[in-house]
């Protein structure tokens, strides 16, 4: 029986434009499990990068409730939705998102330290994640703008797990990069999945979301569908077939 | 042009706060600035406007001896001379007197002159500001209009042990003896007043004598000339004088000192505008590098570029500067109010052009200078470069405090970090502050030297201050003297005297005779040197040997009462007193020129002793031998309390004005920052910085500039505060001003300035909360 991390119940979220309601997210129950490498797809203004922001606390839900473990944080103000997200979550961005101010050490530094006190033991994490990613000791004392876009995306993955997060929220993560280092990118997250961590990434590719084990589409605000690739092996062709059924079964 | 104008209109409506901030800057800068100009170039013409107007006198005598011998004196002595375009003698009554005003005394020579005849003098006439029906009574001059000296009240003069009441009729202007800072006070009296005071013969019947000269810059040596003839003719005759000189100086100290201060105050706030407009047009390059890049890209020019922040500029300063100018029209009045209440001549507001000319092109000028200066940077910007990725704006050469080896928090090291990443910030943040700590230092000098307790600032300005100056006939000297010393109430007594004496070969000067200069209560009148000890030398003010290039052990020829004795310079003063143009000589010093026929005496009494009740008991003991007494202290306070609440005036102007100018450049400063940093806090929020961390961080950023800079700047200040304070008072013959520094009132207002300018960038970073994580994911 999987250890469920996240779960919402009637989630809704309503955007209001020029006077007109717009509902994006409507009714989502939705329950997310510990070590899953879940997969939001779904055709453009489906709603997956809404459903993103709500489940990371980065945005609270118009109705409905996200409870994360036993803790209800659609209730949490901003606050302490900060206080929620430094704690139990890693983000990576589509445009990344380094702080261009700041070496690429100090970027991951400034994440980790905001948790863990312990400098020392914190440092030593930065360098063994840096070590994993392929970051080495010199890119790591550039600054982001001095380093390429591949390398940036992996500062930016490691800057997300620094502080061990419980869930790896994903968007996009290789929208701004070119077909090689994207792999890259995908392949260090499929390692980082295998080692137990839960990841949740919203794509539009169907190559990176083959790295996913559970598979959901949303379409107009709902989850249309969920494809369970789990018992398949990546990398494997049927793997690739059964996905690739189930997005065309969606209307892809 | 026209491209020109819609980019500007663009750009405005993108930077309304910033752009408010500026105009807010650029107004006060302008408001004080035409105030300053207004101030220094019609405020002090005004004494000659009314000077012209009332076809007053460049010298004026007061000679104790009406007769007919005297007249035929001066009116050949004036016939005969070329530069005289006029004369007139009149009749009138000379005594030194006292009345009470404004909580104090009026202590002054005072000429009393019967109404007609001051009304239809050919020079030097009055003009009546205030009449009444009141048919018997006395016109003050309008200086003296206030609670208790008002139309229908009753003012008592005292002359020596005698006193006389009068009710007041009304009020007039004299521009040459409306003040007792003119060294001679005229009073006007009803026919009836007049005559029943000619009577009395409390005081001698005297001629004033008024004289027009050729060229009024020779009013002080003429004056000096005239009363030489005149003592030369009649030794024994009393003399008061005043010159066009030295009045138009006396009168508008006050002027000059705020007109000072105000300019120091607009060219300061100048500066910060023009720091702000250099930081803004810097930070709009690099912000907007893609959009400048892409209109090259499309074919604007360089030029066109830079003439639309010019367009914006200029058109933001002219618009401030008038409307600035407008402001200051608006503040005019109450300065002329605390103006008035020392130049005692009325000013009328009206539209000056000249000084709004100077205002918009001082503004224009300065400003087009450094829109110049900071926006030729758009020159190299290459279209491609910029569309690309824009000019780093970062220092990417140096890792400021890199957090891996850093021993302090992780909120300080950011905030560090952010402080040492734009040293445009911090040199705009550092100017701000430097002038704001002279600010401070001058508030808390004036507050401690002038507004707590003002004996600093009348030791330094007036000299030497007693409890009591008591003026006896000399032949009662030796008797007085030693009653005084065997009187329980008396703690000092020492002989204080002042008469005046001519330096041959310069000008007149007002001479301070004391008997043992080491028993003054102020040492420091004799700033250089020494005081004089023997009875062949001198001390000058410094400010007239400078005038007349005289050192330390110079000799110098005085003459007083025809005769002439040699003295050595044993040092300089400097007393406000006959504006700088002073002398002290010891009693045998001044006895080689002649004997004193009334002398004055310095008291100070015991604590607790009450000045009039022992005055009382002078009068019942030495009767007629006492020619006047004066109660120093209440005199001082008097005359003191204008300073004060025109000092305390100041000081509340430029605490407010220093509290808006820091809230307007912080408040620019940063919303700059936090339109550059949205990205970076942003994405800090994302990874869970809360928004008081955020806050924290942006506040602390600013802190080392404001910290660094406001502790040099209250160091520097301290130190060049008295340099700096003795340049506005060198007008009255300061030369080196020894106020004490407040330091405790200084650290703790520097703490205060630190603090408040913490709570300010608080206060205006709480828009960070607005800035939501979310945005970065939807791209914004």
């Amino acid at each position: 029986m999987k250890e469920i991390l996240l779960k919402t119940e009637q989630l809704s979220k309503t955007f209001s434009s020029g006077g007109t309601l717009q509902h994006v997210l409507k009714n989502i129950d939705l329950k997310l499990y510990r070590g899953d490498f879940t997969v939001i797809m779904g055709a453009s203004g489906a709603g997956k990068s809404t459903l993103l922001y709500a489940l990371s606390g980065m945005d609270t839900p118009s109705l409905g409730t996200i409870t994360f473990q036993d803790q209800v944080i659609s209730d949490l103000n901003s606050d302490e939705l900060a206080v929620f997200r430094r704690r139990y979550c890693g983000f990576v961005f589509q445009q990344i998102y380094l702080l261009d101010g700041m070496s690429v050490m100090d970027n991951v530094l400034s994440a980790g330290l905001l948790v863990n006190k312990d400098k020392q033991a914190v440092v030593e994490r930065t360098k063994k994640l840096f070590e994993a990613v392929g970051i080495s000791t010199e890119t790591s004392r550039k600054f982001p703008t001095q380093i390429s876009g591949g390398e940036a995306q992996r500062v930016g993955i490691v800057r997300a797990l620094i502080n061990s997060p419980e869930i790896l929220f994903a968007d996009e993560p290789t929208g701004a990069l070119n077909s090689k280092t994207g792999l890259d990118v995908l392949d260090t997250l499929t390692k980082f999945n295998e080692q137990g961590q839960s990841v949740v990434m919203v794509t539009h590719d169907m190559r990176s979301a083959r790295r996913g084990n559970r598979i959901l589409y949303l379409k107009d605000g709902v989850i249309l569908g969920e494809c369970d690739l789990g018992k398949y092996v990546r990398g494997d062709k049927e793997r690739h077939e059964k996905l690739s059924d189930f997005l065309l079964k969606m209307g892809w | 042009m026209e491209k020109s104008f819609l980019l500007a209109k663009a750009n405005l409506r993108k930077t309304k706060g910033q752009t408010t901030a500026m105009i807010i800057l650029i107004l006060l800068a302008a408001s004080m600035l035409n105030l300053w100009l207004m101030l220094s170039m019609d405020y002090k013409q005004n004494f000659d406007r009314y000077h012209k107007k009332l076809n007053a006198q460049h010298v004026t005598l007061v000679i104790d001896r009406n007769n007919q011998k005297m007249r035929e004196f001066l009116i050949q002595t004036m016939e005969s001379d070329k530069n005289i375009t006029e004369f007139s003698l009149d009749d009138a009554m000379y005594t030194v007197g006292l009345f009470t005003y404004n909580g104090g005394e009026v202590n002054s020579g005072l000429v009393f002159l019967e109404k007609q005849a001051a009304i239809s003098r050919s020079i030097g006439k009055v003009e009546l500001i205030e009449d009444s029906e009141i048919e018997s009574g006395i016109y003050m001059p309008m200086l003296y209009k206030s609670e208790d000296i008002a139309v229908g009240k009753t003012v008592t003069i005292f002359i020596g042990s005698n006193k006389i009441s009068y009710t007041v009729c009304g009020f007039f202007n004299s521009i040459m003896a409306g003040s007792h800072n003119c060294s001679m006070c005229e009073l006007i009296l009803t026919k009836d007043k007049y005559d029943e005071l000619k009577k009395m013969g409390y005081m001698p019947e005297s001629i004033v004598c008024s004289v027009r000269l050729q060229e009024k810059t020779e009013s002080a040596d003429y004056e000096t000339v005239l009363k030489n003839a005149v003592s030369t003719k009649d030794p024994a005759a009393k003399i008061t004088s005043n010159s066009y000189m030295l009045v138009s100086q006396s009168r508008y100290i006050s002027q000059k000192i705020c007109s000072g201060i105000i300019s120091v105050m607009a060219f300061l706030i100048l500066l910060i505008a023009l720091v702000v407009i250099v930081s803004n047009i810097v930070n709009y390059i690099q912000e907007d590098m893609k959009n400048l890049g892409a209109l090259k890209a499309v074919g604007y020019t360089s030029r066109q570029l830079i003439g639309f922040l010019f367009t914006q500029f200029w058109g933001i300063s002219l618009i401030a500067a008038i409307a600035g100018t407008g402001i200051s029209y608006g503040l005019f009045p109450f300065v002329n109010i605390m103006m008035i209440s020392q130049t005692g001549i009325p000013y009328k507001t009206h539209f000056l052009l000249r000084p709004l000319l100077i205002t918009v092109l001082i503004l224009e000028g300065t400003i087009t200078a450094a829109v110049w200066l900071s926006a030729r940077r758009i020159k190299r910007i290459n279209p491609i470069v910029a569309l690309r990725q824009g000019i780093p704006t970062h220092n990417f050469k140096y890792n400021h405090i890199p957090l891996e080896k850093t021993k302090i928090s992780l909120g300080l090291s950011l905030a560090f970090k952010t402080a040492f990443s734009d040293i445009k910030y911090n040199i705009t943040v550092c100017i701000t502050m430097l002038v704001l700590s002279l600010v401070v230092v001058f508030s808390g000098l004036m507050t401690e030297n002038v507004i707590a307790d003002i004996t600093p600032f009348l030791d330094l300005v007036v000299g030497e201050i007693a409890d009591s100056c008591i003026n006896i006939n000399a032949e009662t000297e030796s008797r007085f003297l030693r009653e005084m010393e065997a009187d329980e109430q008396v703690e000092k007594i020492y002989l204080y005297n002042s008469l005046a004496v001519s330096h041959i070969g310069g000008l007149e000067l007002w001479a301070t005779i004391c008997d043992d200069f080491a028993k003054v209560n102020n040492q420091n009148t004799v700033f250089q040197g020494r005081f004089p000890k023997f009875d062949n030398e001198i001390a000058i003010a410094a400010k007239y040997a400078k005038e007349e290039n005289l050192k330390i052990g110079d000799e110098i020829t005085i003459m007083a009462g025809g005769k002439k004795a040699e003295y050595i310079i044993s040092g300089f003063t400097q007393i406000s007193n006959n504006l700088g143009k002073d002398c002290l000589l010891t009693r045998e010093g001044y006895e080689r020129l002649g004997e004193m026929q009334s002398i004055s005496y310095y008291l100070n009494l015991t604590d607790g002793s009450s000045i009039d009740d022992f005055h009382l008991k002078i009068k019942e003991r030495f009767k007629d031998q006492v020619n006047m007494m004066v109660n120093i202290k209440l005199t001082i306070e008097g005359s003191a309390s204008v300073y004060v609440s025109l000092v305390t005036m100041i000081v509340i102007l430029v605490l407010v004005l220093s509290a808006v100018i820091i809230t307007f450049v912080l408040y620019l400063l940063v919303r700059t920052m936090l339109n550059k940093k949205k990205r970076d806090y942003g994405i800090m929020k994302a990874l869970g910085f809360t928004t008081v961390q955020l806050i924290l961080q942006t506040a602390v950023s600013f802190m080392p500039a404001v910290i660094i800079s406001t502790t040099v700047g209250l160091i520097v200040n301290s130190w060049v505060i008295n340099p700096f304070i003795a340049v506005f008072l060198s007008g009255i013959g300061i030369v080196k001003c020894t106020f004490g520094i407040p330091a405790d009132f200084i650290v703790l207002s520097g703490i205060g300035l630190i603090f408040f300018a913490f709570a300010v960038v608080c206060l205006l970073s709480l828009k960070i909360k607005k800035i939501a994580p979310k945005a970065l994911l939807a791209g914004d």
